[in-house]
């Protein structure tokens, strides 16, 4: 009789542990995925405030949902603990009520379910004891083959020869840096003896895109980038094809749009996909512009407002530097632009801010100028200023710091580039008076080579594992890329804002006197100049072969690169330019001082 | 001047832009004091001397329980008070299981520092062993105590499994001590399956998973310590070769079965008579032939594990880190996880992960090695054991697999008449 | 071994004895051996018994909030008043793109509302932590390093935490910033 109660409390009690555990299992798995003070929800209503103006009703939902978002979080807590308790109580009647339940029954022994005969047990035993070390054995087995190095590498061998053909349909920016390097090369040279298998495979899928451009059915976005200030690497040469030699700013022929400038600046365009970034600054705002490259529609702008450390009123710096002479750097998801105030913002391609900083007010001079740089997913700033000069890489999606370098040497206004050498990339930075290239991810120095001077200004260059670096009252210096060695130096002609820019067979520089200058590559020697009576400050680039470079009066030079280096077209446009054009597959975008303007043949 | 004055604020910017101070420390005019926080500080020597107390007396209570009284009463007090302090109270943590890894590490590196009470906590129950038999596991250890306290029922298992699984204890004991030596993880902690009950919480697989054994122990005896617990697995040698052993009765065993029928881990083995058919050469033979394949296995075992040691190396932080350095140098386009966020914001290089990486394998590959070895001699051992007859004429404890808990004492009908009568014969 | 050569044959139990004896020797000298082996390792310094996490290595990933076996984490967000700017926009108490500098729900940072601003003169303000609330997701502190002067970090609070064998949450920390500290320095406090 008595037993019959135990039973029916332990029947009872089982049945609410089951409903209860069931309960408490089935909640653990709905909340684990969210956890209600991170709902995706509040998160992007939160978003679209940030981004949107005062809107009360938005203001007010957000509020509503944080509360409810709270109170969940709370109770879910509270209940979770008294359920557990509740739980653990009603195990212990279980197991009480099931204890006396089987009172009496305890001594009846159980039935003997073995054999009397020990030693079969024991057969049996060793029996299983084989087999079950067998069947461990044979998953090793298969667990270790699975994984064995020869068939990860034709794993991987599989892996990277997918990721090839996707990047030839894609062309994944950063993926493309790689090829353009190959791409840009102006003449099939003849193959080096270090023709090893990397050099290979970048060919190959440099044959492989080219055919891919031309069976996509016309995309309305180049594929081509024109990532930071000259070009995705900073080393002056685009990948950029069908572009128009010849147009007239007044006349509007071959000119695709035409804006005013918002805001001054000295800084260079660059363009991803459809979108043209720069900046512009003044004593009011600093603030990163986004235009179509189709249209030349403002798409959206943004100042470098409300961040932390930013100085009230902006350093004092001279007219012809202004405040907004850096140009901005982009990975095609993300845009970053630094201002003379020190401040450094990061937008998406959308125009809402990712994160923003004061890298601390530069003590500059003449103004803080270098630009800005993105290599993968980091960031390189060059902020070698008077006190105390630092190489920054920061994440591109945080902001977070990577790295700092402390830099030697004196103030300079040079930005970084990335150098290929035997394939690796190299971040090579002119200082004053080193000349230092950095592993991109580690930030370890490579190599440093003294041999600069002056106020530097102009950025290197590079080709073929040759690094170039000149300056007005320093010298012209190759170096060997791999060890730093100094090739040849040449002090005949000298750049001093102009950036010089080099092929595989020569170097050419453009002075501000107005010599444009062509050197061999191998030995130095001069091979031609051209006086050409103009003062140059824009960079010359280097776009199907051939160089383009604006004077500062806004007359454009067409040259050949070839060994004849000839003079194929020149015309004036009529407005000062100062900025080093940006190229992509059929366009040019230009900024002089008073408007920007794209180009593309009609 | 002012030019001056930008400067030095510049300077002073810059100085403390290093200890991320972006701004000064501001000089109040109200007078304001910084409040004054302050932050609890363990008071752990008071529970760890209550800890090394409690578990002596409570080792103590058993033994004269086993040994004087001859009755399992004092030893489900005992369990009762080790499930609600060790278990409840101190929240599982104070664990001789979990020591076997501090001690290993400590065994085999010189700059781990070995706390006292973990010490303490590994030998004291081993010393127990090796005086009494499993004490430990009787009552004080929390775990088996709550497997023992919700046992209801026990219906057997086929003792040709269970014989067999016997092994899984102590390759989870050489796993566990492979990871710690390598300071990769402590495997033992990790997988406790009953922590997160003593705790109320936790990660929910190892809640249900100590569930399911709550509730197969309920049916069957201790699965937990029968076929899983390290620690259990190393007791038992010492209890083996124990100095003084638990006796089932004082009097004559009048081979009633009881007490084989009570015990909830199989541990009193029947009187059994070799009357087989096989030939005693035949035996021998069989025997001689697993002592000639214990060193194959031996060498197969270090052979397997020696191969499989890349793999099994990812067990440790800075493989797994590794492994993410270079597939992002390979393509690093791809997002950053949080490790090699950490990783580059660090400023560490890709040489200083990759040599680190390196020694790791080697570590890895030599101790994989060994541990393989152990491997096939526990199994081999294992097959070894279990070709071996032996003949008993009464019911008798297996003392490796006895874990003291007391049941068959009340069972045993020779006890019985014993505590009727008063005991006064005894002494 | 001259016991077992003397009489092979009929002593199988005197045998077994003999090795019983054996095994017990092992064992007594193996218990010795570890004991006094280990006992070296004892002295000197101090024991290192309690978790903390380095501040200046910690990355704020997020995983204390979540790793941690407590159900709400036994790591809290700890401000160091000495170090802090005492700023009206404060990176840990405010979102990144906040527009007004009010308690509303679209401007904090802080998810649980632990985060509590005083007044305290033109232009300081007070921020303390309500340690209730806190649930060490370091939203707050990521905010104040990046932004201001770092006097938000993470601690594991000595009152909560159980004191794990192995902190759940130091093997699967990315920058390996929790370690174990002596009784003495049970704290690892900026100021």
């Amino acid at each position: 009789m008595n037993k019959d109660i135990y039973r029916n409390i332990a029947a009872v009690t089982a049945v609410f542990i089951i409903t209860l555990s069931v309960m408490l299992i089935t909640n653990y798995f709905q909340v684990r995925g969210i956890t209600p003070l991170q709902t995706e929800v509040i998160e992007t209503l939160k978003e679209l405030n940030d981004t949107n103006a005062d809107n009360p009703v938005l203001q007010e939902q957000i509020r509503q949902l944080d509360l409810l978002a709270r109170r969940a979080y709370f109770i879910q807590e509270d209940h979770l603990k008294s359920g557990v308790y509740i739980l653990l109580g009603m195990v212990l009647i279980f197991v009480l009520s099931l204890r006396f339940y089987f009172k009496g029954e305890m001594h009846i022994p159980d039935k003997e379910i073995d054999p009397i005969d020990e030693w079969m047990l024991k057969s049996k035993s060793r029996r299983y004891l084989t087999w079950g070390t067998l069947g461990l054995v044979a998953v090793a087995l298969l667990f270790v083959f699975l994984s064995s190095p020869l068939l990860k590498s034709s794993e991987n061998k599989e892996e990277t020869e997918e990721t090839l053909i996707a990047d030839s349909g894609e062309a994944v920016p950063v993926e493309e840096t790689a090829t353009t390097e190959a791409m840009a090369e102006p003449q099939p040279a003849a193959t080096e003896t270090n023709g090893n298998t990397p050099t290979e495979v970048t060919e190959t899928s440099v044959t492989t895109e080219t055919p891919a451009i031309a069976e996509v059915p016309q995309p309305a976005v180049s594929k081509v980038t024109s990532n930071a200030f000259r070009g995705n690497q900073s080393n002056g040469i685009s990948s950029a094809k069908g572009i128009p030699t010849q147009w007239d700013l007044a006349g509007g022929s071959n000119i695709l749009w035409k804006k005013p400038i918002p805001r001054a600046g000295h800084n260079s365009p660059v363009i991803n996909g459809n979108r043209v970034f720069f900046t512009g600054g003044d004593k009011e705002a600093r603030e990163l512009f986004c235009y179509d490259l189709t249209s030349g529609e403002q798409l959206w702008s943004m100042q470098a407002t409300n961040i932390p450390g930013s100085p009230a009123t902006p350093p004092a710096v001279t007219e012809d530097t202004g405040l907004a002479s850096s140009s901005v750097a982009t990975d095609g998801k993300h845009v970053c632009a630094i201002f003379a105030t020190g401040d450094l913002l990061c937008a998406d391609m959308e125009g809402k801010r990712v994160w923003a900083k004061n890298l601390g007010v530069p003590d500059n001079h003449y103004g803080f100028v270098s630009s800005l740089l993105i290599y993968g997913n980091t960031l390189y700033v060059q902020y070698d200023n008077n006190k105390d000069p630092q190489l920054f890489a920061l994440d591109v999606a945080t902001g977070n710091t990577r790295w700092v370098k402390k830099r030697t040497g004196k103030i300079c206004w040079s930005s970084p580039i990335i150098a290929y050498v035997n394939q690796k990339p190299q971040l090579v930075l002119m200082g004053n008076p080193q000349m230092t290239a950095y592993d991109p991810t580690s930030g370890e120095q490579l190599w440093q080579v003294d041999c600069m001077g002056g106020e530097v200004c102009s950025c290197p260059a590079s080709a073929d594992g040759v690094i170039y670096g000149a300056n007005e009252y320093a010298k012209l210096v190759a170096i060997n890329g791999t060890d730093g060695q100094v090739l040849w130096e040449s002090t005949e002609y000298l750049p001093e804002v102009s950036s010089p820019v080099a092929t595989k067979k020569h170097l050419y520089l453009a002075t501000s006197y107005g010599v444009l200058a062509s050197y061999d590559a191998k030995s130095g020697a001069l091979v031609k100049e051209h006086e050409l009576n103009e003062e140059f400050y824009s960079s010359p680039m280097i776009v199907e072969g051939k160089l383009y470079l604006f004077s500062n009066n806004g007359k454009l030079f067409i040259f050949s690169t070839d060994d004849a280096f000839t003079l194929i077209n020149s015309f004036e446009t009529g407005e000062r330019t100062l900025a080093t054009p940006a190229f992509t597959d059929g366009k040019i975008v230009v900024r002089t001082e008073e408007s920007i303007y794209c180009v593309a043949a009609k | 001047m002012r030019k001056l004055k930008t400067i030095a604020a510049l300077v002073g910017c810059w100085g403390i832009a290093q200890a991320q101070n972006r701004f000064p420390k501001p000089d109040f005019e109200s007078g304001y004091q910084y409040p004054d926080l302050q932050y609890a500080v363990p008071n752990e020597t008071l529970w760890v001397i209550l800890d090394l107390l409690l578990l002596v007396a409570l080792m103590g209570i058993v033994t004269w329980a086993l040994y004087k009284r001859h009755t399992r009463g004092p030893i489900f007090w005992v369990s009762l008070i080790s499930v609600g302090y060790f278990g409840f109270f101190r929240e599982g943590c104070v664990c001789s299981i979990g020591s076997i890894q501090n001690i290993a590490l400590a065994l085999v590196d010189d700059s781990y520092h070995l706390p006292l009470t973990v010490l303490l906590f590994f030998l004291l129950p081993i010393l127990f062993a090796f005086l009494f038999g499993r004490v430990f596991c009787a009552g004080v250890c929390p775990f088996g105590a709550l497997q023992e306290l919700v046992n209801v029922k026990n219906y057997r298992i086929s003792e040709a499994i269970t014989a067999a699984l016997k092994v899984i204890p102590w390759l989870y004991l050489i796993f566990a001590v492979l990871y710690a030596v390598t300071r990769s993880q402590f495997i033992i902690c990790q997988f406790d399956p009953f922590i997160g009950i003593f705790r109320l919480g936790g990660d929910m697989g190892l809640i249900l998973f100590g569930a399911l054994l709550l509730v197969m122990s309920i049916f069957t005896g201790r699965p937990f310590c029968r076929f899983l617990c390290p620690y259990g697995a190393l007791l038992s040698l010492f209890s083996s070769v124990s100095i003084w052993k638990i006796k089932l009765t004082r009097k004559s065993c009048i081979n009633c079965e009881l007490c084989h029928n009570s015990c909830p881990v199989d541990a009193i083995r029947p009187p059994y008579a070799n009357k087989l058919k096989e030939s005693r050469s035949a035996g021998v033979r069989r025997l001689l032939a697993y002592f000639v394949v214990l060193p194959v296995m031996i060498i197969a075992g270090a052979l397997l594990m020696r191969m499989a040691s890349p793999n099994l190396s990812r067990a440790h932080k800075d493989v797994r880190l590794y492994d993410q350095v270079i597939q992002h140098e390979a393509q690093p386009e791809e997002e950053l996880s949080l490790e090699l966020e950490a990783f580059y914001g660090q400023g560490r290089s890709v040489e200083e992960i990759t040599a680190l990486y390196e020694a790791k394998v080697t570590e890895y590959r030599f101790w994989c090695t060994i541990a393989g070895a152990l491997m096939g001699l526990v199994i081999g051992l294992a097959l070894i054991r279990l070709s071996v007859k032996r003949s008993r004429k009464q019911y008798e404890i297996n003392h490796a697999n006895c874990v003291a808990c007391g049941q068959c004492f009340n069972y045993c009908p020779q006890n019985k008449q014993m505590n009727e009568s008063h005991k006064p014969s005894e002494s | 071994m001259e016991e077992k050569h003397n009489q092979p044959k009929h002593s199988p139990i005197r045998r077994r004895e003999f090795f019983k004896l054996c095994g017990s020797v092992v064992a007594g000298g193996s218990i010795l051996a570890v004991a006094g082996g280990l006992a070296p390792k004892l002295g000197g310094k101090e024991e290192d018994l309690f978790w903390q996490i380095d501040p200046t290595v910690c990355t704020q990933c997020g995983r204390c909030e979540t790793h941690c076996v407590l159900p709400v984490s036994a790591v809290k967000c700890i401000h160091a008043h000495r170090v802090c700017g005492y700023c009206d926009l404060c990176g840990g108490y405010y979102r990144t793109n906040v527009k007004e500098l009010n308690t509303a729900a679209e401007n904090l940072m802080c998810p649980t509302g632990a985060i509590q601003r005083k007044f305290v003169e033109d232009p300081y303000f007070e921020y303390m932590i309500d340690e209730e609330l806190c649930n060490g997701c370091g939203k707050c502190v990521k905010g104040c390093s990046s932004f201001g002067n770092g006097s938000l970090y993470l601690q594991i609070k000595q009152d909560l935490c159980l004191n794990c064998n192995e902190c759940k949450i130091s093997t699967v920390c990315p920058s390996g910033a929790i370690t174990r500290v002596p009784y003495a320095t049970a704290y690892k406090l900026k100021e």
